[in-house]
């Protein structure tokens, strides 16, 4: 545990300086981008001198890079940092946006993943080499090759005279708790609105998750079979356990690499999350950003790699505290 | 069919075929091995690797994974000198009761033998709970801390909480050999239980396997390919040579009277703790291809004394005395080894 401890504030030490690595570069290349972002925030051409004047001081446009960039952090961290744009508060719009649709949506994907993936990863090793591994690879090589805007359209045109999905609106529940709605409806058992959420969420979701469901079934399938030629497994029979027991030895010993991808993954979410909040009408963070480039609106671009680099980061870390969870033999 | 020489049999093997069904072919890995083992005593099964030696043992409980098959014979397990139980007629079920229970196996890698993501006592725990001698895992834990103990392992309360990378070679195979002996069973199979070892560990492990079938009153079935262990804790030696049994004698008697060319040729090759030897020879020709194994007798192309009918039929076993056989044309009637 104390080694835990060790780990732990190594790993925060180094935590400040990726998450400054990560905004800064961004920064730069926002800052460095020629053109003239205060007249462009101010309307174009058409722009007031006034207002331009107004918006130059305001940034600090005209001072060198670092000193714009340390005006934005501390107005970002202290939550004062005014969109020049929009003209809302950057924390507030981010936090709201990445709490009630982003997050929601990828850690649904994720749990899909995880759900669907593993087993069918485990189910193409034990019947390895029948119809049903085939159908399985078949399936995984499907999810990883198609695009998902493609495969997207395809299915809302054949499940939306159904009734399958619903298409618009992102409703909200009337309490809060943690902000996350779907978890705030979990802890208030309001089943009426989580099948709202999941109505709305189940085919943004699948589809954010469909190539990381084919690369986890690939992944878990192939770790699978290597920990099942192990001798301990050979061991295992010698001494008369029953099938599912050895399974469930060999899952756990397949399970590392299928965590490191994971984790790795979770950032694949959160960059695929624009594509599909753009697809089916997602007032998320994804979608925002998007918005703010078009927009030349680089301190939400900024403060929004920001934030998803601390859940990046902390997915990550997470991913290390569990291998050893897992594997004793791993040291911290 | 071989006759079988036991007083009180523990296991008996009539005839057994074992073949793996790999791309390459059919290897024939086991054909036509028969023997018993006495009750109470140690049997070696001894032979150059690949000899079908570990494939024999395993096919004592049926474990023989694909693409492997026992294709026939029998394999008669007596619990008690009245009961017979006819192994490879059980089903999968029926044989797990058995397998790990009363008769279990000590594999060769302690390294590789028991799964590195739990601890020693949790391992053979697990083996005392898939057998219903407890309920839960935790009740298992002192139980291995005794069983521990009896393999002598120095604190065995810390160790029981050790997982197995942190002992070293021998203490592992001491866990293992814990595993082995935890539900209690009546016959230990021990598949060449040092080869991985270092000398020095080696020598500890066999001297606690002895104490162990002592104390137990354990049958034990030993293979190794290290004729010194045969010498020093084996009763009974049975020789294969390419997945069939050449000779079987007591111990004492295949050291000082080898009848079949191969055990000549084996004894020569290795130091013999019986006799002085100036030089070691090796035996010339390699191990036949068990996918196409030479007709008659399998060890015709590298016998000095390989006759025509050798190329031609199996030789039979033959009973030279009341407990020493040898599978060589050789003896079939009046023919006496030359040389």
């Amino acid at each position: 545990m104390a080694e835990l401890k060790k780990f732990l504030i190594r790993r925060l030490l180094t935590f400040v300086p990726t998450l400054i690595g990560a905004t800064f570069i961004v920064f730069i290349i926002a800052v460095m981008i020629p053109g003239n972002p205060a007249q462009l925030w101010a309307g174009g051409i058409k722009a007031s001198k006034q207002t331009v004047e107004l918006l130059i001081k305001e940034y600090h446009l005209n001072s060198p890079w670092y000193v714009q960039y340390y005006y934005f952090m501390k107005n970002i961290l202290s939550g004062k940092a005014i969109s020049p744009v929009t003209n809302t508060n950057i924390w507030k719009s981010i936090t709201t946006r990445l709490l009630q649709v982003t997050l929601p949506l990828t850690l649904f994907s994720f749990i899909l993943i995880v759900a669907i993936g593993i087993p069918l990863g485990v189910l193409s090793a034990i019947k390895r080499n029948t119809w049903i591994d085939n159908v399985a690879r078949a399936f995984a090589l499907i999810g990883i090759s198609t695009p998902i805007f493609g495969i997207a359209y395809i299915l809302i045109f054949w499940l939306q005279p159904h009734g399958l999905v619903a298409l618009a609106g992102m409703p909200l529940p009337k309490y809060k708790i943690t902000g996350i709605p779907p978890i705030d409806a979990l802890l208030k058992c309001d089943c009426h609105y989580l099948l709202i959420f999941v109505k709305r969420m189940w085919l943004p979701a699948f589809l954010l998750a469909l190539a990381g469901i084919g690369v986890i079934t690939r992944v878990t399938r192939n770790s699978f079979l290597d920990a099942m030629s192990s001798e301990y497994v050979v061991f295992m029979e010698a001494r008369g356990f029953p099938k599912r027991r050895i399974y469930m030895h060999i899952l756990k010993n397949s399970l590392t690499p299928v965590i490191t991808i994971l984790g790795l993954m979770f950032g694949g979410l959160l960059a695929g999350a624009p594509i599909i909040e753009t697809i089916f009408g997602l007032p998320g963070l994804g979608r925002y950003l998007l918005q703010a480039i078009y927009n030349f609106d680089y301190l939400t671009l900024v403060a929004g790699v920001f934030f998803v680099a601390i859940i990046y980061i902390t997915v990550n870390l997470l991913v290390d505290i569990l291998y050893g969870v897992i594997d004793p033999r791993v040291r911290y | 069919m071989t006759e079988l020489r036991c007083n009180d049999p523990i296991i008996e093997v009539h005839d057994l075929y074992v073949y793996f069904y790999t791309y390459a072919g059919v290897v024939r890995a086991i054909e036509g091995v028969s023997f018993c083992i006495e009750r109470g005593e140690t049997y070696c099964l001894v032979g150059e690797t690949g000899c079908g030696k570990s494939v024999t043992s395993r096919a004592l409980t049926k474990l023989i994974l694909p693409p492997g098959r026992i294709e026939k014979g029998k394999v008669y397990y007596y619990p008690e000198p009245s009961r017979r139980i006819d192994i490879l007629a059980l089903s999968e079920e029926e044989v797990k009761k058995i397998r790990g229970n009363e008769i279990t196996y000590i594999f060769q890698d302690p390294g590789t033998a028991l799964d590195p993501l739990y601890t020693i006592g949790y391992q053979i725990a697990e083996t005392m709970l898939v057998h219903g001698r407890i309920r839960r895992i935790k009740e298992g834990i002192p139980h291995a801390v005794e069983l521990l103990r009896k393999t002598l392992i120095p604190d065995p309360e810390r160790r029981v909480k050790a997982y197995p990378h942190e002992l070293s070679g021998g203490m592992k195979q001491r866990a293992v050999i814990a595993t082995a002996l935890a539900n209690n069973p009546k016959l230990v199979i021990a598949d060449e239980p040092t080869t991985a070892l270092d000398a020095t560990v080696q020598a500890q492990i066999m001297e606690l396997l002895r104490k162990l079938k002592k104390e137990e009153g354990l049958t034990i079935l030993l293979i190794t390919h290290n004729m010194g262990l045969v010498a020093e804790m084996c009763d009974r030696v049975a020789v294969m040579y390419a997945g069939t049994i050449v000779e079987e004698a007591p111990t004492e008697e295949l050291f000082k009277n080898p009848l079949h060319p191969y055990t000549r040729l084996l004894l020569r090759a290795v130091p013999n703790p019986l006799r002085r030897m100036d030089k070691l020879e090796s035996i010339p020709g390699t191990v036949p291809n068990l996918i196409y194994p030479p007709p008659g007798c399998r060890f015709h192309p590298r016998c000095p004394h390989a006759m025509d009918i050798c190329r031609e039929e199996r030789p039979p076993e033959i009973w030279v005395n009341e407990s020493h056989r040898v599978a060589c044309h050789l003896y079939t009637g009046k023919a006496s080894l030359p040389g």
